[in-house]
């Protein structure tokens, strides 16, 4: 027993050391030449599946491309298309000519419409296309065609999702999944896989854009942190991704980059409207000014958050930056009083969690210390995530703190704010329902300009705060690590490509 | 001795096909929707959709009844066809062999580090109780036991990686690769089996025959080695079968911290995703190696113990 103490204080004694290797972190020279080792947080778990989130692992690593990207203001840019036109409930999309698949093969409308035709084919299509009576046909010698069931006035930016790659159409010629080493359009050519474990990618000469900055990468997925911010230490990886705040100054000491970005990301802690206590706006209101937001990011969270004031944070152009206020324990108690409950009637509920993100467990706590300080007594039970969603579904539940991210796989709100918060949404965990809220989403249906969108995006976030429809708690910030390469541009809408920015350096 | 094998490999049958049993149940007692589970691992954002749930759990078989469902499964665990995962949807079998032959191959390495380091400072140890190398075998040992892979993997990686950049820290494909994890996976059986041998040797070398031998002249090295170190290999055997099926099962911990494609982690990634197949059949293995690990240190024991071997022949 005693040992195991000691074990665990030498434990503790080596997380707070810091290396002594002497690294350049992005500074030095780009040596476009070299190679580079990098570990990524997520590994593929279906096998580079379109259909599942590895599709966008593929884009991310510069290996398969879309026909749309997005700019820094969200809105559609060209990628392997370079124009797009509404028709009705159809839209042209003209593809960017001297395109060449990895395999030498052109890049053509019937390639393309044999890639889109299979995704939208599987037996869960991704959601930046499911339910819209999605269909793609050639038009001509240049373009497709898609239609969708209805009038759709996003689809150029739905084009950007990774879901929605282009491969060769080889890759499709075997039946089932498509086959993607070598069969993309990318910046980087996909060369080998090992499972889950790692990849190796070598620079495509042919690319038809900007060339990627290293000769090859080796990727590797690793899923604990302390083994990616060690690997950096030791030189073994040039670049890592998702490294946790307590790392962030070792990795520094040891001549590190560290770059903090935004993330698509809001923890929330939904409350439960179809019933008592939180049918009550009062005590929603209560809760919401009884918790200290900005607390629970910069000291809870050590920094790895910004506190939320709203269900869109900084990643998007439509977001809000203004921190929310602190806590208002006075007034929560007033509320809650008004809501007749005071300490000889006090407030008890329950708050569910899970440990899948183990920043979840961490707010609960805390949350708990500062409602019990407005009189609010709180039990958590943090529990496995799939035994608990049927019930806070089924309106079960009185708190439950959650992780969503706000963007549903291309850089638009519409598919949260209808799943999450309209009378039907099929994700509707607080039970809210406003006929004035649906009306003002359905109006995203009929609006094409990306301006106009966003801000029906911000005035439809704007009613939820109003309705404290829950309370947006923190949104969490991505990190970077760079040490022995140069050229990280972070994206938090998560679109555009990492790696083939990235070059080793020298010296 | 062959008769001893054969009645405990008829034994091994039924345990099996009871272990198959449960094997299946337990993930389904969890009362969590595999179909919509895999969704969620296949798109972590994902949102319930019913048609599309519907149509995956018929397309997975999930929608039959349970004892058909097992007897299909089992059926086909009996030909060889393990099925296809239903996140990664490869082939189960190539995942697990795959997965195995790197964690059977860490688990030889460590098993055999743990022996050629544990059993000869055992032995030498119990040639002086209370001397030098017995008190400092003694604390080393009782690291080796009390310290938890997850604190020793990061302190190796620190020391060897990062301070002295002698070893990689992590990653899988180079012989360099496998040092660390291999010295993270002996530390535990080596330090039992040197305390272990030690004890047993230090009690073996104060018994009369030992002693008369001694008496006659013969060496203190081949005493130490034919009498005190022979008897006490009976009780490392039966350690080594404790650890086999342990250490084929992958360390999750070790697996996880070095980037290892091995089954500990291949299990953990398809407990956390719900991918019934893979946990089904990575289960099943680790339960069958430990079952016949059991039977083969039990055949081995009573070969090399003769108390043993003439109580089982009576």
């Amino acid at each position: 027993m005693i040992a195991r103490k000691m074990a665990a204080l030498l434990a503790a004694a080596a997380l707070v050391l810091t290396g002594c290797g002497a690294g350049t972190g992005g500074a030095g020279t780009p040596d476009p030449a070299g190679e580079l080792t990098v570990a990524l947080q997520f590994p593929p778990r279906a096998d580079y599946a379109f259909d599942a989130d590895d599709g966008a692992r593929l884009q991310s690593l510069g290996v398969a491309e879309t026909l749309t990207t997005v700019d820094a203001d969200a809105r559609p840019a060209p990628m392997l298309a370079t124009g797009w036109e509404q028709q009705g409930n159809a839209w042209r999309v003209t593809l960017r000519q001297d395109v060449r698949f990895h395999d030498g093969t052109p890049l053509t409308p019937d390639a393309v419409v044999t890639a889109l035709r299979y995704v939208a084919g599987v037996e869960a299509p991704p959601r930046a296309i499911r339910g819209i009576g999605f269909a793609v046909a050639p038009d001509g010698a240049d373009a497709v065609r898609i239609t969708t069931t209805e009038p759709d006035p996003v689809m150029p930016l739905r084009l950007s999702s990774g879901n929605l790659g282009i491969l060769a159409p080889a890759a499709y010629a075997g039946g089932g999944a498509p086959r993607y080493l070598r069969t993309g359009t990318g910046p980087f050519v996909l060369d080998s896989v090992s499972g889950a474990d790692s990849a190796q990618l070598v620079r495509n000469d042919d690319y038809w854009g900007e060339p990627a900055g290293a000769a090859r990468v080796t990727v590797r997925y690793v899923e604990d942190p302390q083994a990616r911010a060690l690997a950096v230490r030791s030189g073994d990886v040039q670049f890592a991704e998702g490294l946790p705040q307590a790392q962030l100054d070792q990795v520094r000491s040891a001549g590190a980059e560290v770059v903090e970005y935004p993330n698509a990301r809001t923890v929330l802690l939904q409350l439960n409207q179809s019933a008592a206590p939180f049918s009550d706006l009062r005590v929603r209101q209560a809760v919401t000014a009884a918790i200290d937001r900005p607390v629970l990011a910069e000291q809870v969270l050590a920094g790895g958050a910004a506190p939320a004031a709203d269900l869109f944070g900084a990643a998007v152009p439509w977001g809000e930056t203004a921190p929310p206020p602190g806590a208002d324990v006075a007034r929560a108690r007033q509320l809650l009083a008004e809501a007749g409950y005071t300490e000889q009637n006090p407030l008890t509920v329950r708050l569910w969690t899970f440990p899948n993100r183990p920043e979840l467990p961490a707010l609960a706590n805390a949350i708990q210390a500062m409602l019990g300080a407005a009189g609010v007594k709180v039990d958590i039970t943090v529990g496995n995530y799939e035994a608990q969603e049927p019930k806070v579904l089924a309106g079960d539940y009185d708190m439950f703190l959650n992780s969503r991210s706000y963007l549903s796989d291309f850089p638009d709100a519409a598919s949260t704010l209808t799943s999450d918060y309209t009378c039907d949404g099929s994700y509707a965990v607080d039970q809210y329902c406003s006929p004035a809220y649906d009306a003002l989403v359905d109006r995203l249906n009929s609006t094409e300009d990306p301006a106009a969108r966003q801000q029906l995006f911000r005035e439809a976030a704007a009613m939820l705060t109003r309705d404290a429809v829950g309370v947006m708690v923190v949104h969490p910030r991505n990190t970077a690590v760079l040490r022995g390469a140069t050229g990280f541009v972070p994206d938090p809408l998560q679109i555009r490509p990492v790696l083939p920015q990235l070059s080793p350096t020298t010296g | 001795m062959i008769g001893l094998l054969l009645r405990r490999l008829v034994v091994v049958g039924p345990v099996l096909l009871a272990a198959s049993v449960l094997v299946f149940a337990l993930p389904r007692l969890a009362g969590v929707d595999p179909a919509r589970a895999v969704l969620r691992a296949r798109s972590a954002e994902a949102v319930p959709d019913p048609v599309t749930e519907a149509r995956l759990r018929s397309s997975l078989g999930l929608d039959a009844p349970v004892t058909e469902q097992y007897l299909r499964w089992l059926g086909g665990v009996l030909r060889g066809d393990l099925g296809h995962g239903y996140v990664a949807r490869t082939p189960v079998a190539g995942q697990i062999a795959d997965a195995a032959a790197v964690s059977g191959l860490l688990a030889v390495l460590a098993l055999a580090l743990a022996a050629v380091v544990g059993i000869p400072a055992g032995v030498y140890a119990a040639r002086r109780p209370g001397g030098l190398l017995d008190r400092f075998l003694g604390l080393g040992t009782v690291a080796g036991v009390a310290v938890p892979e997850f604190v020793l993997a990061p302190w190796l990686v620190l020391v060897f990686a990062v301070w002295a950049g002698a070893l990689p820290a992590l990653g899988w494909g180079d012989p360099a690769h496998l040092v660390l994890p291999v010295l993270t996976l002996a530390a535990y059986p080596g330090a039992l089996a040197a305390q272990l041998v030690r004890a047993e040797t230090a009690g073996v070398l104060t018994r009369p025959h030992v002693l008369v031998a001694r008496a006659k002249g013969l060496g203190a090295h081949r005493v130490l080695w034919r009498h005190g170190a022979r008897l006490a290999t009976t009780s490392v055997t039966a350690l080594a079968g404790m650890f086999v099926a342990g250490l084929l099962g992958g360390s999750v911990v070790v697996e996880v911290v070095f980037g290892i494609p091995g089954l500990g982690r291949l299990l953990h990634r398809a407990v956390v995703a719900q991918d019934l197949p893979v946990v089904q059949a990575g289960t099943l293995l680790v339960v069958a190696v430990a079952v016949v690990a059991g039977v083969l240190v039990e055949v081995l024991a009573t070969a090399l113990d003769p108390v043993l071997r003439s109580a089982g022949s009576r």
